[in-house]
C-alpha cells in the first residue's frame, strides 16, 4: 500500500541542490505509488513562481508543474 | 530509523547528522555533498547500514576505489524505499 | 591591469556558490581583468576531475573550471584544504596551481578587489 510522503522545501530554487532533491525524490515517489506533498515554506515558495528562465539547473516552474500532473500537491 | 545527511564533512550539520545516526543506531544515507562522507575512513566506527546516492557521487567526481567498503551506491528508488520502509526519517542535515 | 581575487570556499553543486564564482571569473576574464580564483576550506572539491553531470541537469563545473583556466584565470587550490579533504594531487584538475596558505594570502594582498563566494 502507499504511504504518504510530506516535503518540506524552504530554499529558493536557484541557490542551492535542494530544488533538484525534492523533486526527485517526488518524481520517485509518486511513480511508486505514492501519495507526495509538498510544503514550500520561507523562500520554498519562489520555486513556484510562473515565467522563470533557469538555464544549466533544473528549471522548478517546468519540473514542479510537471510533477503537479502526475499527481504532487504542493502547498504554499 | 534512517537519517539522511546531505551536507558535507566540512560542516558542522554534517557531523551533527552523522553523529545523531551514530547515537541512535540509525541507518544512514548520504545525498548531495553528504555523499564526500563515504570516502576513504570518514565514517569509520559507525555501525549501521550506509548508503550514498550514485548520482551525487558521480557529479562530483568520486570513484568507486574512494567509496569505503561496505557503502552502498544506490538510486532514488532505494531512497524512496527505505523512507517508506522506516518507521522514522530524520533529516535532512 | 586591474587584479582581482575571487575566494571560494563551498563544495560544488550543494549550492549555488561554485557556479557563480566561476561564472563571475569568465566574466571577469573576459573583461580583460587579472582574474585569481582562490579555492579553500570546501572550495577544492571544485577541483576534482571527474566530474559526471550526466542525467542530473547540472553545469558540469569541472569543465567551466578548465574553461576558465582557458581564458587566462589563474586557479590556485590551497593544499592544506586539499589535505584535509582528502583530495590527491593527481585528482586535481590540470593548470590548477597547489599552494599554501601564505601565497593565497599574498594573493589577497595584492589584488584591487576581493569578492567571496
Amino acid at each position: 500500500m502507499g504511504k504518504i510522503f510530506t516535503l518540506l522545501l524552504s530554499t529558493s530554487p536557484y541557490s542551492y541542490e535542494n530544488t533538484v532533491t525534492a523533486v526527485r525524490i517526488a518524481e520517485s515517489a509518486l511513480t511508486k505509488g505514492h501519495t507526495v506533498n509538498l510544503i514550500a515554506s520561507g523562500d520554498g515558495v519562489y520555486c513556484f513562481l510562473q515565467r522563470q528562465k533557469a538555464k544549466g539547473i533544473a528549471n522548478a516552474e517546468e519540473e514542479f508543474s510537471r510533477l503537479i500532473q502526475k499527481g504532487l500537491k504542493v502547498y504554499l | 530509523m534512517l537519517v539522511i545527511v546531505k551536507s558535507g564533512p566540512d560542516t558542522a550539520d554534517g557531523k551533527r547528522g552523522v553523529k545523531l545516526a551514530q547515537d541512535m543506531a540509525a541507518d544512514l544515507f548520504l545525498i548531495q555533498n553528504g555523499v564526500y562522507f563515504a570516502q576513504g575512513e570518514r565514517l569509520e566506527g559507525f555501525c549501521g547500514n550506509t548508503y550514498a546516492l550514485k548520482e551525487d557521487l558521480k557529479l562530483r567526481g568520486i570513484k568507486d576505489a574512494e567509496i569505503r567498503k561496505g557503502i552502498r551506491e544506490t538510486g532514488y528508488d532505494s531512497l524512496v524505499d527505505l523512507m517508506a520502509d522506516n518507521d522514522k526519517v530524520a533529516g535532512m542535515f | 591591469m586591474s587584479k582581482i581575487a575571487m575566494i571560494l570556499r563551498k563544495a560544488p553543486y550543494g549550492d549555488i556558490n561554485a557556479a557563480e564564482a566561476v561564472r563571475h571569473a569568465m566574466g571577469g576574464a573576459a573583461d580583460e581583468l587579472a582574474v585569481s580564483l582562490l579555492l579553500v576550506d570546501g572550495g577544492v572539491l571544485l577541483a576534482r576531475k571527474g566530474q559526471d553531470d550526466a542525467g542530473t541537469g547540472f553545469t558540469n563545473l569541472e569543465g567551466a573550471l578548465k574553461d576558465c583556466i582557458d581564458m587566462g584565470v589563474e586557479v590556485y587550490a590551497d593544499k592544506g584544504s586539499l589535505t584535509e579533504l582528502q583530495v590527491e594531487t593527481g585528482d586535481v584538475v590540470d593548470g590548477v596551481k597547489i599552494v599554501a596558505g601564505a601565497e593565497i594570502a599574498e594573493t589577497v594582498k595584492e589584488a584591487k578587489t576581493t569578492m567571496i563566494f
